[in-house]
């Protein structure tokens, strides 16, 4: 049986002052699945998370959809904490309502319709979601640098004191780029070669 | 330089050009093309009687900016590494003509070897950085203004490094190239090419402001009687100790004019610099023996076949493109490829060295995991399904689709027919695929096709 936990995050007044999000987690509630809803000042803190974990495990929820900001920026914060709660990190979806709601609308009533949609979209996917598991691929430990100048040859030097092998690469006869055809550099007049 | 020669885990491969990459993060394996020297590294002691012997002399010196001139066979300047010279094969008499050949016959440990071939390596890494850096924009094609490179004593920064360079064509002395004479009144122009959309590029090179206030400073110096005149749009000095410099050079006497230069035309052997001062509101001429033109930075040529090669995007400038201006900015859409300097972008050397640390820092922490974790949002093919149409392979933009023969029993017949298989390692989940896909048989974990649809429902017929 699918359990579904929906929060909603207020991101301070970046998206409470545009999205009701008391009405959009009343919404929620009413969602196919949905076991649970809660609204949040900031989902990402530390406290908010906190929140996520003992929701999951207080209310036995498998899947998790959180309204807040673009995936890009907290989906692997949010993905650590529903593991943490012993979930499949790859139960979570995202509703995003900052970035693609909150912050390019002005209707505060429309913009809260949108939200709404696109909290009941997230948890449709997430109905369908499943656990995956990423596979493990060995490396090899050697690195190639293209092109010996400073910015190559200080890579170089770096990697290789670290105690792998590198390849240092130029299209030239000789290393050094740019950098040893200057004088001396600035601001410390130092030599360049 | 010499310590990364000198270091055992290095290995220099110099006069060599990438190929083809093949694979993905942690297992790449490249091809690698080592130009032909005609001189065989191995035997060569650097010991320069080659290169003193040969006859094609005058040859425009390349690493001198055309400053200096040097010979067929070649060493491009005294401290190069590895310290073998290479023969131009467009210069050489051997080459050209059949005869000459002094430099074998001169050299003591028959290093020459006019039949050398280009080498093809090929060899496995785990990661890849890119360092190409820059060049300087080529300014004679567009500012007529500046004499289109027509006037020999209007030079580049680069040319006056050559010129200041006490290992370079002059030793060190600063001379008029017309004529050999020392200069007295001297003149340089920043921001050729930098800020300027109609002719140039829009953005700010960054380090034209710093080297022109350093070479204003180096003029004083050697010519303690000249006059530096500089042409500047703004002065931008916003690093640790740079205010501090470019006020050394003005309280040393370099006059700064702020204004552009409209015109540098000869009177005699003079030019004239005619400008304005946008300070005082009115024209401003300067008579100057010598020009020196502080031209933009672009990215290196080639910077298109790196891009091809390994996957990376590049901006409208031609600069590598970083996965995120401030939080991944030395990481690149490709897995495994890393940038440094300023093939990302112009910068200076402190910055260029603060990156190249990074990209170092990012290769270790990859290297000493020993394996990587790969995303599990992947293309996924349901083999049953799957005719083996190869729509998936054509569409795939990350080569990350093969189709793989597979044996299965059909009504006890056992017959042999192709799948598309997908590699983990280099798919990154973009799944332009599945869309390709007629029988909806290539899923992408995590965006499966029942998910988006169940997505799409509910966004239009509601919940």
């Amino acid at each position: 049986m699918k359990r579904i936990g929906v929060f909603v995050c207020h991101c301070g007044t970046n998206i409470a002052s545009k999205v009701d999000v008391r009405s959009l987690v009343e919404s929620a509630r009413e969602l196919q699945d949905v076991a649970y809803a809660a609204d949040y000042q900031f989902m990402c803190s530390e406290p908010g998370q906190k929140l996520l974990v003992n929701s999951i495990r207080e209310h036995d929820l498998n899947r998790v959809v959180i309204a807040s900001c673009t995936p890009r920026l907290h989906e692997e914060t949010f993905r650590k904490a529903v593991k943490a709660a012993g979930l499949n990190p790859y139960l979570l979806e995202i509703a995003n309502i900052r970035e693609q709601c909150a912050w390019v609308h002005d209707d505060r009533e429309e913009a809260t319709r949108k939200a709404s949609e696109l909290v009941s979209m997230a948890v449709a996917k997430a109905r369908n979601s499943s656990a995956l598991d990423s596979t493990r691929i060995p490396i090899t430990k050697s690195l190639l640098v293209i092109g010996a100048g400073i910015a190559g040859i200080q890579t170089a030097l770096d990697v290789a004191d670290n105690g792998y092998d590198v390849m240092l690469l130029d299209r030239e006869p000789t290393i050094g780029g740019n950098m040893v055809k200057l004088d001396k550099t600035f601001p410390t007049l130092d030599c360049s070669a | 330089m010499v310590a990364a020669a000198q270091h055992p885990n290095i290995t220099i491969a110099s006069y060599a050009e990438v190929e083809r990459v093949e694979g993905f993060i942690g297992n790449f394996k490249v091809i690698i093309r080592k130009k032909a020297r005609s001189v065989d590294e191995n035997k060569c002691t650097g010991c320069g009687i080659c290169w003193e012997a040969c006859p094609s002399r005058n040859i425009t010196s390349e690493f001198d900016e055309g400053m200096g001139k040097r010979k067929a066979i070649y060493l491009p300047f005294k401290q190069a590494v590895p310290a073998v010279p290479v023969i131009d094969r467009e210069h050489c008499r051997y080459f050209q003509s059949g005869k000459c050949g002094i430099c074998r016959k001169k050299c003591p440990s028959g290093a020459i070897d006019f039949k050398q071939e280009d080498e093809i390596i090929e060899k496995e890494f785990g990661a890849i950085v890119i360092a190409t850096g820059y060049e300087l924009f080529d300014w004679a094609s567009v500012y007529g203004e500046y004499g289109y490179g027509q006037i020999p004593d209007v030079i580049t920064s680069m040319q006056f490094e050559r010129m200041n360079n006490a290992s370079g064509p002059t030793e060190g002395e600063i001379l008029r190239p017309s004529d050999g004479k020392r200069p007295r009144n001297i003149a340089i122009i920043t921001c050729v090419g930098s800020r300027d959309d109609a002719k140039g590029r829009s953005y700010c090179s960054r380090v034209c402001c710093m080297y022109t206030a350093k070479h204003a400073h180096q003029i004083l110096e050697k010519i303690p009687d000249a006059q530096v005149f500089v042409f500047y749009m703004d002065i931008r000095a916003p690093g640790k100790n740079y205010e501090e410099f470019y006020r050394r050079s003005v309280e040393e006497g370099a006059v700064y004019i702020r204004g552009r230069v409209s015109r540098i035309y000869r009177r005699g052997e003079l030019m004239v610099v005619k400008g304005e001062d946008t300070l005082l509101g009115r024209q401003v001429e300067v008579e100057a023996d010598l020009v020196i033109l502080a031209t933009a930075i672009v990215p290196s040529t080639g910077f298109q076949k790196i891009s091809e090669l390994t996957g990376i995007t590049a901006d409208k400038d031609g600069f590598f493109q970083e996965a995120h201006p401030k939080l991944r900015p030395v990481e690149t859409n490709t897995a495994g490829v890393f940038l440094a300097g300023a093939c990302q972008g112009p910068k200076d050397i402190p910055d260029t060295v603060a990156q190249a640390g990074s990209a170092a820092a990012k290769v270790t922490a990859l290297f000493s995991k020993g394996e990587i974790e790969t995303d599990p949002m992947i293309a996924e093919v349901n083999k049953a399904n799957c005719s083996g149409c190869g729509l998936c392979l054509q569409v795939c933009p990350y080569d990350a689709i093969t189709l793989k023969a597979t044996k299965e029993r059909v009504a006890g017949v056992e017959r042999e027919r192709n799948v598309a298989e997908v590699n983990a390692g280099l798919c990154r989940g973009c799944g332009a695929c599945t869309t390709a896909c007629p029988s909806g048989t290539i899923n992408l974990k995590g965006f499966t096709n029942e998910q988006i649809l169940s997505e799409v429902d509910a966004g239009c017929l509601g919940n």
